[in-house]
């Protein structure tokens, strides 16, 4: 019966299909759910449509991920078949469920499996949703024929003849597109999602302005932020340049305009295509651009195309990206013919082109905006509303409303004038500072949509109703009321469906702004898709000037304040903003107004000067000409000359010389090893250390443990607990926390310090890894009588941000011993071995690209091994930023690390009685002090035990295993086959429980010999020399010029914790855990599963903070 | 609908010479261009026939009429304005009364025994409304041709309602606003060169040159557009097909579906045949 009822909430066309999933599964055991996956599957593979497969395949995700791992009846234990493993690798979804249902249907349902059919499922679902789009965009009708184009002698497109009469100085006429950006002023619960458009269309409704912005301070009036220039120009090559991102390319193939990964113009070379230019029925047709380029523009010629973005960072939430693409698609369009008018504002029809070849161009570029974004195309303040696909659309019979919006804008009835400049008054524009992806959270919300999750649900239909609350209150002029229901709808609705929307940082910023103006703040309004970026406050007019001034500083401040937990990217800044009542306009730049913007020529002239005079074509002869004119009389062209004479006497020996002192300097600080770095580098160069090293001989015996081998958690009692509970009370154990990472994957690279981020909020407030960690040791100080010393080890990266912290908050309130343990261990990258990149290039698994792609990557390649050679391999890599050059060499030297700098010295000179310390990784938020894994570690003699969980799909890289019958944990890096990841059933969670004593026996040390440095230091070095050391190779990013860079491949090596297991005379012991404390969080994507599954209330139930 | 008299437009920049051009007719007779379409014209049971043409250019045409010349008139374009104001030029003659016309850089041949303006004119008198002639031409020519979107008239074979008229579209444009249902994919009905036009045309290429911009050159599409919107006008997919002779080859082609379709033909394969023989030789 459960199985009709989930299915109805798919095919049901009234209001059961808004019922929960969770509703029609509470209290359901395994097998009946296996039963309701199998109808699912069945389903989902039937002549269903569109909404039906996509919301058969989130059924599936949510079941696989959230009900059946709670159910009763579920294995905890299955085996993953690398088959599956590698079709999910290989982005074949459909395949890789029937293997693991196949698996799941001969095992029976297990958590493993479960998990890789919930990745499996969710892929396929967002796969699905991307694809359609896709499609859709491609059937708009206007968009179809550029698909079909495959030949330049097919291309219809010309460049109206205006534009290709050079003037008596040889210079073509240049247009111009200015387009506003657009601001949202609630957009109903991230209705402007696509397919939440077009599923539920009548639910899809935001208010779009449209807006010019300036710096507020910057003495400039708002204008158009986004520009997009074209002109013809007399080479047969297609000229592409940001000016704003400082980068410029002469195309002369075909296949570089398809050729998006390869620079940053992929949004120009996205607008090129999705215009009809060079239309996207081209790519790989073999034709010769030059052709293509004549049939549109005349013999001997090409077309320059230039877009500049004035002062608007990314992660501005005002669709800056989307709506510099729409310009550019405008200005192309404009230049071929293809709207009525060369110049001034677009006719609806042309509005809604460009706005779907916005969409194609988004997705050609593997990218994708929401639905509004487009908006600065159209004038005003605009209502966007879905619209139900009827008969004749392409998308009738797939979904339920179409692609494309429809777009009403306000008029002076609706918004009148004085409404328009009240809001001006109130509204401060302001840009936090912060730029993260919000793709996540899309997807969270799509999800969240289709499975009806209660109250997300019924937070998505009060969202609705603000809209019509704020249509009311713009009608009205009421502008205080507007600030209350922005307010409402972000505290409300948006925070209750995605708490993420949310941070740290805005929650201080708005409590900061009330406080100073009282019943004179007005409101908060989040643009775009989460906060922490584009923001607006409203205030009462008479304190705006004094409100702008305090939110930049308190914006200032609180940055600083936080800038080693939060990804932030730039200094925030307050906006001057105007409603711009045009929409996107263009105008002919003729005689002497037909220049590019100045910095464009900043970027250009050096390599026009140093060009041989006779080599410069007419039009450039008549552009140098006219720029020597106009410079006499515009201060903007006169500040081009000093700009110039920079240029072309770059400091580059200076920058070389003192970035070499200032990394002698930072090594110093650092304390690094020299030794060990010679000791690595010749043992690299001679062929002991490698790629290929790493791994462990074909020969090795590698398999799954016994039963035996790990003890279950859940079979700990009270005999356990008593003695850790003893151990605890008699102040015998502390913890240490590894928190020497930045946390790459956390912040995507922003190099934050992954501990102090405030993540989460538990228990009314956003809290960091550090504050939730020593809640827990709190809590556990509390039961016991006696806080434990929390210890938390630190590197050249951490230290300082975290002892700041921890001084500033009193180490949140935790009364016991907080220590930290500065990291000396630090690399220097090297330039790599030849065999390494051999290894890695031709011996490595990698994806195969399409012929000319993999053309280009193995001549990269072959670029890189000579640089490799020339420079010296095995030679320290010095040629970048010092922070670029040095690495962290692994967790291994973090424990030893407590021996040299003397904190464990310290410790135990005032707590002698130690014994145990606990060791985790910091995003291991449910690791605590449990005093049965204590009492049983204590109880097993173990000198290390180790904690581990059952293998999930999201596990990858080794694992617990019997290595020619040794029991050991092995690392990713050392496992000979791939497949292994899938036939280890347990998993490491780097927790692990230590006998003080017996570890300090494996270094050769005593307790009283920990003050002897030089002892210590050699007891580290041979200990360390017994461990297996891993090179890995890495990518880095050298930044030149304007916004150039360049990928080199470099060698570091690192040594891991897990291999202290190889060693013969350690006793280990393994324990396996709850998930709930054995997992860890790497990405900020897992947190709404994490909240959803019961883990952060698990966590939180671990905790006692402070405040 | 009485339709008794025809209009050819010849004043186009860089198109007065190519009604003068001579070609062999499929009876192996050779004529001008001119003559060729006045046949056409005749065929259909049309005597007063008023070509505009560029002033001073009228000898030229009158003795590239040739015998068909008879009941020709010619009117001069003065100031001319496009090709709009050159066919309202020739107002006066109509004298309020339906009219066929033709370009003059077009030359046509028929797929069945009659000719194509003998098909268009019969179709419009049956019908007593304005009608264009029009062809379904693939996309990638649509820069050279005005072009239609409607609806097929049920039960009609070829027969269109006309909706929208567009001037050399882009197919960004001719896909939102010219897609006929019933067609092949990328296929839109463009202007074969041949209409029959009431006497509304007139009025609406009047309005279109005393209104906005008095020197911008006004095309016959816009007023073709707006008759849509004001009487019944169709589309008529003639059995046959156009032979543009003012593009480059357009001559050469002309002249070879002429000569393929006419008494010639068997000596006209047999000279090709011989020169591909000629330069595969010479190759080898």
């Amino acid at each position: 019966m459960s199985v009709d009822r989930v299915l109805d909430l798919i095919r049901s066309e009234d209001e059961a299909r808004d019922q929960a999933l969770d509703h029609c599964l509470t209290g359901l055991a395994a097998a009946e759910l296996w039963e309701i996956c199998e109808a699912l599957d069945a389903f989902q593979r039937g002549d269903v449509n569109l909404y039906e497969r996509v919301r058969a395949l989130f059924f599936l995700h949510a079941i696989h991920r959230y009900h059946l791992p709670e159910s009763r009846g579920l294995s905890p234990e299955g085996r993953i078949p690398y088959e599956g493993v590698r079709l999910l690798h290989k982005r074949r979804f459909e395949e890789a469920i029937d293997v693991l249902m196949e698996a799941t249907r001969r095992q029976g349902p297990s958590d493993p499996l479960c998990s890789a059919l919930a990745a499996a499922t969710h892929h396929l679902a967002i796969q699905t949703l991307a694809n359609q789009v896709r499609r859709s965009v491609r059937s708009v009708r206007g968009n179809q024929w550029m698909f079909r184009l495959g030949h330049p002698a097919d291309q219809t497109l010309r460049i109206r003849p205006e534009l290709t009469r050079p003037d008596p100085r040889g210079l073509y006429p240049v247009l111009r597109e200015q387009t506003p950006v657009r601001m949202d002023l609630t957009h109903s619960g991230w209705s402007d999602i696509f397919f939440l458009g077009m599923d539920f269309p009548q639910g899809a409704r935001v208010i779009n302005v449209s807006i010019d912005l300036a710096v507020h301070g910057s003495g400039a009036r708002p204008r158009p932020p986004v520009e997009a220039y074209l002109r013809v120009i007399d080479e047969p090559v297609l000229r592409l340049a940001s000016v704003d991102l400082g980068v410029k390319a002469d195309l002369t193939r075909l296949a570089e305009v398809y050729d998006f990964a390869r620079d940053y113009l992929g949004l120009l070379k996205a607008a090129i295509i999705a215009a009809g230019v060079i239309p996207p029925g081209m790519e790989g047709s073999g034709h010769r651009l030059a052709d293509l380029l004549e049939q549109i523009a005349g013999p001997g010629r090409g077309l320059e195309l230039v877009s500049s973005v004035n002062g608007i960072p990314k992660g501005s939430r005002l669709a800056v990206s989307t709506n510099l693409l729409a310009a550019l698609i405008a200005v192309c369009m404009r230049a071929t013919g293809q709207t009525a008018s060369t110049t001034g504002p677009l006719t609806e029809s042309e509005r809604r082109i460009v706005a779907s070849r916005a969409i194609l161009g988004e997705w050609l570029g593997g990218s994708g905006g929401g639905w509004q974004d487009s908006g600065g195309v159209w004038p005003g303040i605009k209502l966007i509303e879905g619209c139900e696909a009827a008969p004749g659309d392409p998308e009738h019979g797939v979904s339920r409303g179409r692609l494309l919006p429809r777009h009403r804008i306000l008029d002076e009835t609706e918004v009148p004038a004085e409404t328009r400049r009240k809001l001006a008054e109130s509204l401060i524009l302001v840009h936090g500072g912060m730029a993260q992806n919000v793709g996540p959270i899309l997807e969270m919300v799509t999800e969240k949509y289709l499975l009806r999750a209660q109250p997300e649900w019924e937070e998505r239909q009060e969202a609705l109703t603000y809209l019509e609350e704020v249509l009311q209150a713009l009608k009205e002029g009421d502008i205080r009321r507007l600030g209350d229901i922005t307010t409402r709808n972000f505290t409300g609705p948006l925070q209750k469906m995605i708490p993420w929307a949310t941070n740290h940082y805005t929650e201080t910023l708005i409590r900061l702004a009330r406080e100073r103006f009282g019943e004179r703040f007005w409101g908060f309004w989040m643009l775009g898709g989460m906060s922490g970026g584009g923001m607006g406050f409203m205030v009462d007019p008479s304190v705006r000037g004094e409100a702008q001034s305090f939110l930049l500083e308190t914006m200032l401040r609180v940055k600083r304040q936080y800038q080693h937990a939060l990804p932030f990217a730039m200094d925030p800044v307050v906006y001057d903003f105007a409603i711009n009542e045009h929409g996107t306009r263009a105008e002919c730049l003729l005689g002497r107004e037909a220049l590019l913007p100045v910095p464009y020529y900043g970027q250009v002239l050096p390599e026009w000067v140093r060009t041989d005079p006779r080599l410069h074509t007419p039009a450039r002869r008549g552009e140098l000409a006219l720029l020597a004119e106009v410079s006499h009389a515009d201060p903007a062209f006169a500040s081009l000359a000093p700009q110039l004479f920079t240029q072309l006497l770059p400091g580059d020996r200076e920058g070389t010389e003192s970035r070499e002192r200032s990394m002698k300097t930072l090594l110093e600080e650092i304390g690094f090893d020299p030794l060990q770095q010679e000791e690595v580098r010749s043992r690299l160069l001679s062929g002991k250390l490698g790629l290929a090293r790493n791994r462990l001989p074909e020969t090795t015996r590698i398999e799954d443990v016994p039963p035996d081998a790990v003890i279950e958690s859940a079979t700990l009692g009270a005999r356990e607990e008593t003695l850790g509970l003893e151990a605890l009370r008699k102040g015998e154990v502390a913890v240490i926390t590894l928190a020497a990472g930045t946390g790459s994957r956390w912040t995507q690279g922003a190099g934050v310090v992954k501990g102090l981020h405030p993540f989460c909020r538990l228990a009314g407030r956003h809290r960091s890894f550090l504050e939730v960690h020593l809640a827990k040791t709190r809590k556990v100080a509390a039961a016991v009588g006696s806080p434990p010393p929390h210890v938390f080890t630190t590197s050249y990266l951490t230290h300082e941000p975290i002892r700041e912290t921890l001084a500033s908050t009193h180490n949140y309130g935790y009364e016991g011993p907080v220590l930290l343990s500065k990291g000396q261990a630090v690399g220097i990258r090297m330039i790599p071995m030849l065999r390494d990149l051999s290894f890695a290039w031709e011996e490595m698994p990698g994806q195969l690209l399409d012929a000319q792609a993999q053309k280009m990557k193995e001549s990269g390649q072959a670029a890189l091994r000579e640089w490799a050679r020339q420079t010296g391999e095995g030679n320290d890599y010095t040629d970048n930023l010092p922070m670029q050059c040095l690495h962290p060499v692994g967790h291994w030297f973090e424990v030893p690390g407590l021996l040299r700098n003397g904190v464990l010295a310290d410790l135990l000179e005032h707590r002698p009685q130690l014994q145990w310390l606990m060791l985790h990784n910091i995003d291991t938020t449910g690791a605590n002090l449990d005093p049965r894994l204590l009492g049983h570690h204590i109880h097993s003699g173990k000198t290390l035990s180790f904690e581990v969980i059952s293998r999930r799909i999201q596990d990858s890289g080794g694992g617990l295993a019997l290595v020619d019958g040794h029991l050991q944990l092995l690392e990713g890096l050392a496992a000979p086959r791939e497949e292994l990841d899938t036939e280890l059933r347990f998993y490491n969670t780097m927790t692990t429980w230590i006998h003080l004593d017996g570890l300090l026996a494996v270094f050769g040390l005593k307790r009283n010999e920990l003050r002897e440095t030089a002892k210590v230091a050699a007891a580290i070095r041979a200990l360390g020399h017994r461990l297996p050391t891993y090179i890995t190779l890495k990518d880095v990013k050298k930044r030149w010029g304007h916004g150039q860079e360049d990928v080199f491949p470099v060698s570091q090596y690192e040594k891991l914790w897990s291999d202290m297991t190889t060693l013969p005379e350690l006793p280990c012991g393994f324990v396996r855990v709850p998930r709930m404390r054995g997992q860890q969080l790497k990405e900020p994507a897992q947190l709404d599963g994490w909240v959803r599954d019961g883990s952060a209330a698990a966590v939180e139930a671990l905790c006692d903070f402070a405040t | 609908m009485k339709i008794d008299r025809a209009v050819i437009t010849a004043a186009g920049r860089g198109q007065r010479g190519i009604p003068l051009q001579t070609l062999v007719d499929r009876d192996g007779v050779t004529r001008s261009a001119l003559a060729i379409i006045l046949r056409e014209i005749q065929d259909a049971g049309i005597k007063k026939i008023a070509v505009v043409v560029r002033p001073g250019d009228e000898d030229a045409y009158a003795e590239a009429a040739g015998r068909e010349s008879e009941g020709l008139t010619f009117l001069p374009q003065e100031n001319p304005r496009g090709y709009g104001h050159a066919l309202h030029c020739a107002r006066g003659f109509s004298d309020g009364a339906p009219f066929l016309h033709l370009v003059s850089d077009h030359l046509y041949l028929s797929d069945e025994t009659e000719g194509c303006a003998r098909q268009l004119v019969e179709i419009a008198r049956a019908e007593s409304c304005a009608v264009s002639a029009v062809q379904a031409t693939r996309e990638t020519t649509l820069s050279l041709y005005g072009a239609v979107g409607g609806v097929r008239v049920p039960g009609r074979e070829r027969l269109y309602q006309v909706e929208t008229v567009r001037e050399k579209p882009t197919p960004t444009l001719a896909e939102q606003e010219l897609v006929v249902p019933g067609l092949r994919a990328a296929h839109y009905l463009c202007f074969f060169g041949m209409h029959v036009l009431t006497p509304a045309v007139m009025d609406e290429l009047e309005r279109l040159l005393n209104a906005g911009d008095r020197r911008e050159p006004v095309s016959l599409s816009p007023a073709l557009h707006a008759l849509a919107a004001r009487e019944k006008y169709l589309a008529f997919e003639i059995k046959g097909n156009r032979q543009n002779i003012g593009i480059p080859y357009g001559l050469f082609h002309a002249q070879l579906a002429l000569a393929l379709r006419g008494v010639d033909r068997e000596e006209v394969l047999a000279e090709m045949v011989s020169q591909l023989a000629a330069r595969e030789g010479l190759r080898a």
